[in-house]
C-alpha cells in the first residue's frame, strides 16, 4: 500500500465520518463540529491533489469562516436546540430512496470515467500560478466576485438590520 | 506518479454530495440546511480539483474555479444567516417545516 | 258552423279555469258557474248534432307542427259517431252538474267539485272531437287525469286515495299500450290522422301481423280505459268517488272513451280478423266475468259498478262481433240508463246514509221519485222490451249471432240473465220488504236532485227507438251514412233471438223476484250449496290478491333489486371514482404544503429518476 492510498483513506474516512455524524447527532452544535472534520479533511486531500492554495483556502474559509458564521447562527437563534424527531419518517425514506438511486446511477457513470495523464506541474509554485491567471485570463470574473462578495455584504446588513427599524417604528 | 486514479477522487466526492442531499432535504433545523448545502459545495470543489489534476485537461483552471466557489459559498453563508436571523425576528423559530409562507 | 265545435269544450274549460283561480270564496255559487257552462255545451252539441244531420259531417284543421315532410295536425272533427258523443257527454254532464248541486250541498270543498267536473267535462268533449289520434292520446290522458282527481276528492278517505292511485296506475298501463300501438301506427302509415290511417288501412299498406299487433295495442289502451278484463279491478274502487262523479266518469263517459277508442279506430280492427276475436271475446268474458261478480257484492254502488264493466263488455263484444252500430247504440243507451242508476243510488245514500244494501228495504213508498226511475233503469238495463237496453242488448247479440260467433252469443245471453237477476235483487232489497235501515226519517231527494234523474228516466225508456227493428234503423243508417270506411249491413235478425233475449230477461227477473221479494226460495239456497264458489266470486275472483301477489311482489322484488345494485354496487363505483379524485386532489393540495424541504425533496426524486433513466437507457431516451 503506497503511501499516498493510506493518506486518501484515512482523510475520505475522516470525510464521510464528519458527515455521517452531521446527520446523527442530535445537537445542532456538534452536527456543525462533526462538519469541521469533514472540511479539514476535505482540505488535506486537495493537497494531495496539489492545489496548496485552494487548501489554505479551504481551512481558512470553511472551517474558519462558515463555521463561525454558523455557529453565531446557532448562538443568535437557539443556541441549545436539540434535533429531536427527524421528521417525517415517509419523507426521509423516499428521500433516502431517491439518494440511493443517484447515487448509484452515478457511480456506474463514474466507473466508466477514464482520463488520460495527469499534469505535473501544478504543485510548482502553485499559488504563483494561480495568481498568474487569476489577474490574466480570470480577471473579469474575478472582479465581478469582488462586487458579489460586496453585494452579499451589504445585502446581508441590510436584511439582519431593516427588521430593527421597523419594530422600532412599529414600537 | 500515482496510482490513485481519479475516480477515488469522484467516488468520494458523490458520497459527500449525497450525505449533504440527504441533510439539506431531511434535517429541521435551518442552519444544519444550510450547512449542508456548504457541504455539497464541497463535494463539488472536490471534483474540481481533481479534474484540475487528472482531467483530460489538468490545469490551474480547476482550482481558480473551486476558489471561486468557496467565494460564492463563504457569500451565501452570510446571506443565508442574514435571512434566518431575519425570519427568527419575525417567527421565532428556526424549524424549517414552520416556514411555510410559500403556500400562500 | 261545425268548425266552429271546438268551442263545445272550451266552456267547461272556461269553468275550470274560473273555479279554480276566482271560485275560492264562491262555494255554493260555483255549481251555477259549472252548470251554466255545461249546459251552454250541452246547447251547442245539440245544435252541432242537428247540422251534422242536415249538412253532413264537417270540421276544421290547422297544422299544429312541421318535422320534415311529416306534419302534426290539430282540429275538431264532427262526423256522426262524435257529434253523438257530444250530445251524450255534455247531457249527461250537464245533468250531473245539475245534480250536484243538491247532493254536494254540504261540501266544503264544492268548489273544488265543480272545477274538476269542469276540467273532466273539458278533457271528454275534446277528446271525443279529436281528428287524429296525438290529439286524442293528449285528452286521454287529460280525461285520465280528471278522473284521478274525481275519484280522488274525499282525499282525506284512505280507501278513495288507494283507489284514486289505483284507477291512475291501471289505466295508465293501458295508456302504455295505447302509446306503443299508436307509435306503431306511425311508423307505418307516417301519420296520425284518422282519415289517412283509414285510408292506408284499407289499401292494404299495413302488413297483416303489425296490424294485428297495433289493433290489440290500441285495444289494451281501451281495456285500461273501459275496465274490461283483466284491467277491471279500479272501476269498482273508484266507486270511493261521490256518487255524481260514478255517474259521469264510471258509467257514462271515461268508461266509454274506451268503447270510443275502438269505435273511431274500428276501420281498423275491421281489417284485422284476429284483433276483431281478441276484441270480441275479451269483451264476451268481461261480460259474463263481471256479472258473475255483480251477483253477490253487498254494495250498492259496487253492484252498479260490476254491472258497467258487463255492459262494456258487452259493447266490446259488439265491435268485436263487427257489430259497429250495435256497440255505439248500446254505449249511448248504457250511458242514459246508467247514469240514472247512479244518480237514483247516490239519491238513496243521500237518504240512507249507508251504501250497503242489507242495510236498506222498503224505500219504494219513502221515495215516490227515486224508487220507480230506479225501476226504470233496471228494466232498461235488464233487456225488458218496449225499453231501450232492450233494444241495444237485442242487436248486439243479433251481431255476435250473425258474426258465427255462438259462443259468445251464448255468453251474451247468460250474462243478460245474471244482469236481469243482480239489478232486481238490487232493486228488491232496497226498495221493497222491511226497512233494515237505521235512518227513521228518510226523505225524498230535492227537485235539483230528482229532475235529472226523470230526464234520464224518460231518455232510458225512449232514446231506444232510434234504432229499432220494428220502426226502422235510423240511427244505424245515420252513423254509418256518408263514411266511406264503415261497411254496414243490418241484420233481419230472426224473432226468436229476441223472444230469447226478453225470455232470459224474465227468467232473471222472476229468480230474483221469488228470492228477494216472495223469498219463496232460500237466499242462500245456492250459497249454502256451493260455498266455495261463493267465496271466490265474492272475492272477485281474488284478481286483486292475485294482482298482489304476483306483481305487486314482483315489482317489488325488481325495486330491491334495483335497489340493492344501486346501493351495492353503482355507489360503489360513484364513491370509488369521486375517492381517486379526491385523492389525487388531497395528494395534490398535501404537496402544496408551502414546505420548500418537500419541494426540494420532490424535485430531487424525479431528476434521480430522470438521471437514472438516462444512464439505464445509455442516453437514448
Amino acid at each position: 500500500m503506497s503511501g499516498e492510498l493510506f493518506a486518501f483513506l484515512v482523510l475520505a474516512l475522516l470525510a464521510i465520518l464528519g458527515g455521517i455524524l452531521m446527520l446523527n447527532l442530535t445537537k445542532v452544535i456538534h452536527m456543525l463540529l462533526s462538519l469541521v472534520l469533514t472540511f479539514l479533511a476535505i482540505a488535506g486531500l486537495y493537497v494531495m491533489l496539489s492545489a496548496e492554495f485552494v487548501a489554505i483556502a479551504q481551512v481558512l474559509i470553511y472551517s474558519g469562516a462558515v463555521t463561525i458564521i454558523m455557529i453565531f447562527g446557532i448562538m443568535l437563534t437557539r443556541h441549545n436546540d436539540e434535533q429531536k424527531n427527524q421528521g417525517n419518517l415517509t419523507r426521509n425514506i423516499i428521500v433516502g430512496a431517491g439518494v440511493v438511486l443517484f447515487f448509484i446511477t452515478m457511480y456506474i457513470s463514474i466507473n466508466q470515467v477514464s482520463f488520460g495523464d495527469q499534469a505535473t506541474d501544478l504543485h510548482v509554485e502553485n499559488t504563483k500560478q494561480i495568481g498568474v491567471e487569476l489577474y490574466s485570463k480570470y480577471v473579469i470574473p474575478f472582479e465581478l466576485m469582488s462586487v458579489v462578495l460586496l453585494v452579499a455584504l451589504v445585502g446581508a446588513i441590510i436584511l439582519a438590520k431593516r427588521d430593527d427599524e421597523e419594530e422600532a417604528e412599529q414600537k | 506518479m500515482s496510482s490513485l486514479p481519479v475516480n477515488a477522487y469522484l467516488l468520494l466526492a458523490l458520497v459527500l454530495f449525497c450525505i449533504g442531499l440527504f441533510g439539506a432535504l431531511t434535517k429541521k433545523n435551518t442552519v444544519i440546511v444550510l450547512i449542508s448545502i456548504e457541504l455539497m459545495l464541497n463535494a463539488v470543489n472536490i471534483n474540481l480539483v481533481a479534474f484540475s489534476k487528472y482531467g483530460i485537461n489538468p490545469g490551474i483552471t480547476g482550482q481558480i474555479f473551486s476558489l471561486f466557489t468557496i467565494t460564492v459559498a463563504a457569500a451565501e453563508a452570510a446571506v443565508g444567516l442574514a435571512i434566518l436571523i431575519a425570519l427568527y425576528r419575525n417567527r421565532s423559530t428556526v424549524q424549517i417545516d414552520e416556514m411555510n409562507t410559500m403556500k400562500h | 258552423m261545425l268548425e266552429n265545435a271546438w268551442l263545445i269544450p272550451l266552456f267547461p274549460l272556461l269553468s275550470f279555469l274560473l273555479l279554480i283561480f276566482l271560485g275560492n270564496q264562491w262555494r255554493e255559487k260555483s255549481s251555477f258557474v259549472g252548470i251554466g257552462f255545461t249546459g251552454i255545451s250541452f246547447v251547442l252539441s245539440v245544435i252541432v248534432l242537428f247540422v251534422q244531420m242536415t249538412n253532413g259531417s264537417g270540421g276544421a284543421e290547422a297544422a299544429w307542427l312541421t318535422i320534415g315532410s311529416i306534419e302534426f295536425r290539430v282540429g275538431v272533427v264532427v262526423n256522426p259517431l262524435n257529434a253523438l258523443m257530444l250530445v251524450i257527454v255534455s247531457l249527461v254532464s250537464f245533468l250531473v252538474h245539475i245534480y250536484s248541486k243538491s247532493y254536494m250541498h254540504d261540501d266544503a270543498r264544492i268548489t273544488t267539485f265543480y272545477s274538476y267536473l269542469g276540467l273532466f267535462t273539458f278533457a271528454m268533449l275534446a277528446l271525443v272531437i279529436s281528428p287524429n289520434l296525438l290529439q286524442l292520446y293528449i285528452f286521454w290522458e287529460l280525461v285520465g287525469v280528471g278522473s284521478f282527481l274525481l275519484i280522488g276528492f274525499y282525499f282525506y278517505k284512505e280507501e278513495a286515495k288507494a283507489a284514486a292511485k289505483k284507477a291512475f296506475i291501471m289505466t295508465r298501463i293501458g295508456d302504455i299500450g295505447l302509446l306503443i300501438g299508436m307509435i306503431l301506427l306511425f311508423w307505418q302509415v307516417g301519420s296520425l290522422e284518422f282519415n289517412e290511417i283509414f285510408t292506408a288501412v284499407r289499401d292494404g299498406e299495413v302488413a297483416e301481423g303489425l296490424l294485428t299487433l297495433i289493433a290489440i295495442l290500441i285495444f289494451i289502451g281501451a281495456v285500461g280505459k273501459s275496465g274490461q278484463f283483466p284491467l277491471h279491478t279500479w272501476l269498482p274502487d273508484a266507486m270511493e268517488g261521490p256518487t255524481p262523479v260514478s255517474a259521469l266518469i264510471h258509467a257514462a263517459t271515461m268508461v266509454a272513451a274506451g268503447v270510443y277508442l275502438v269505435a273511431t279506430l274500428f276501420p281498423v280492427f275491421e281489417s284485422s280478423p284476429a284483433a276483431m276475436t281478441v276484441v270480441a271475446v275479451t269483451g264476451g268474458f268481461t261480460a259474463i266475468f263481471a256479472a258473475t261478480i255483480g251477483l253477490v257484492q253487498k254494495d250498492i254502488k259496487r253492484v252498479l259498478a260490476y254491472s258497467t264493466v258487463s255492459q262494456l263488455g258487452y259493447m266490446m263484444m259488439a265491435l268485436g262481433a263487427a257489430g259497429y252500430v250495435a256497440g255505439v247504440f248500446h254505449l249511448m243507451t248504457h250511458a242514459f240508463f246508467k247514469a240514472l242508476l247512479f244518480l237514483a243510488a247516490g239519491s238513496v245514500i243521500h237518504a240512507v246514509h249507508t251504501q250497503n244494501i242489507e242495510k236498506m228495504g222498503g224505500l219504494w213508498k219513502k221515495m215516490r221519485i227515486t224508487g220507480p226511475v230506479f225501476l226504470i233503469g233496471t228494466l232498461a238495463i235488464s233487456g225488458v222490451p218496449l225499453f231501450s237496453g232492450f233494444f241495444s242488448k237485442d242487436e248486439i247479440l243479433l251481431a255476435t249471432w250473425y258474426d258465427g260467433r255462438y259462443g259468445l252469443f251464448t255468453l251474451g245471453l247468460i250474462a243478460a240473465f245474471f244482469t236481469a237477476f243482480y239489478m232486481f235483487r238490487l232493486f228488491f232489497m232496497v226498495f221493497t220488504g222491511d226497512s233494515r235501515s237505521t235512518v227513521t226519517e228518510v226523505q225524498e231527494s230535492p227537485r235539483s236532485m230528482t229532475y235529472p234523474m226523470i230526464t234520464l228516466a224518460v231518455l232510458a225508456i225512449f232514446s231506444g227507438y232510434i234504432n229499432t227493428p220494428w220502426f226502422g234503423t235510423f240511427l244505424g243508417d245515420w252513423l254509418i251514412g256518408d263514411s266511406e270506411f264503415l261497411p254496414f249491413e243490418h241484420h233481419e235478425g230472426p224473432v226468436w233471438i229476441m223472444l230469447a233475449a226478453s225470455l232470459i230477461a224474465f227468467a232473471g227477473i222472476g229468480l230474483a223476484y221469488l228470492i228477494y221479494y216472495k223469498k219463496s226460495l232460500q237466499r242462500d239456497f245456492l250459497t249454502s250449496h256451493m260455498p266455495n264458489t261463493y267465496t271466490l266470486v265474492f272475492n272477485k275472483y281474488f284478481i286483486d290478491e292475485f294482482y298482489q301477489y304476483t306483481i305487486e311482489y314482483g315489482a317489488r322484488a325488481v325495486s330491491y333489486l334495483g335497489s340493492f345494485i344501486e346501493k351495492y354496487i353503482v355507489e360503489v363505483i360513484v364513491a370509488a371514482v369521486t375517492g381517486v379524485v379526491k385523492s389525487v386532489g388531497s395528494l395534490g393540495s398535501r404537496l402544496q404544503s408551502g414546505q420548500v424541504q418537500t419541494y426540494g425533496a420532490v424535485a430531487f426524486v424525479g431528476l434521480a429518476i430522470l438521471v437514472f433513466l438516462v444512464v439505464w437507457t445509455g442516453g437514448y431516451l
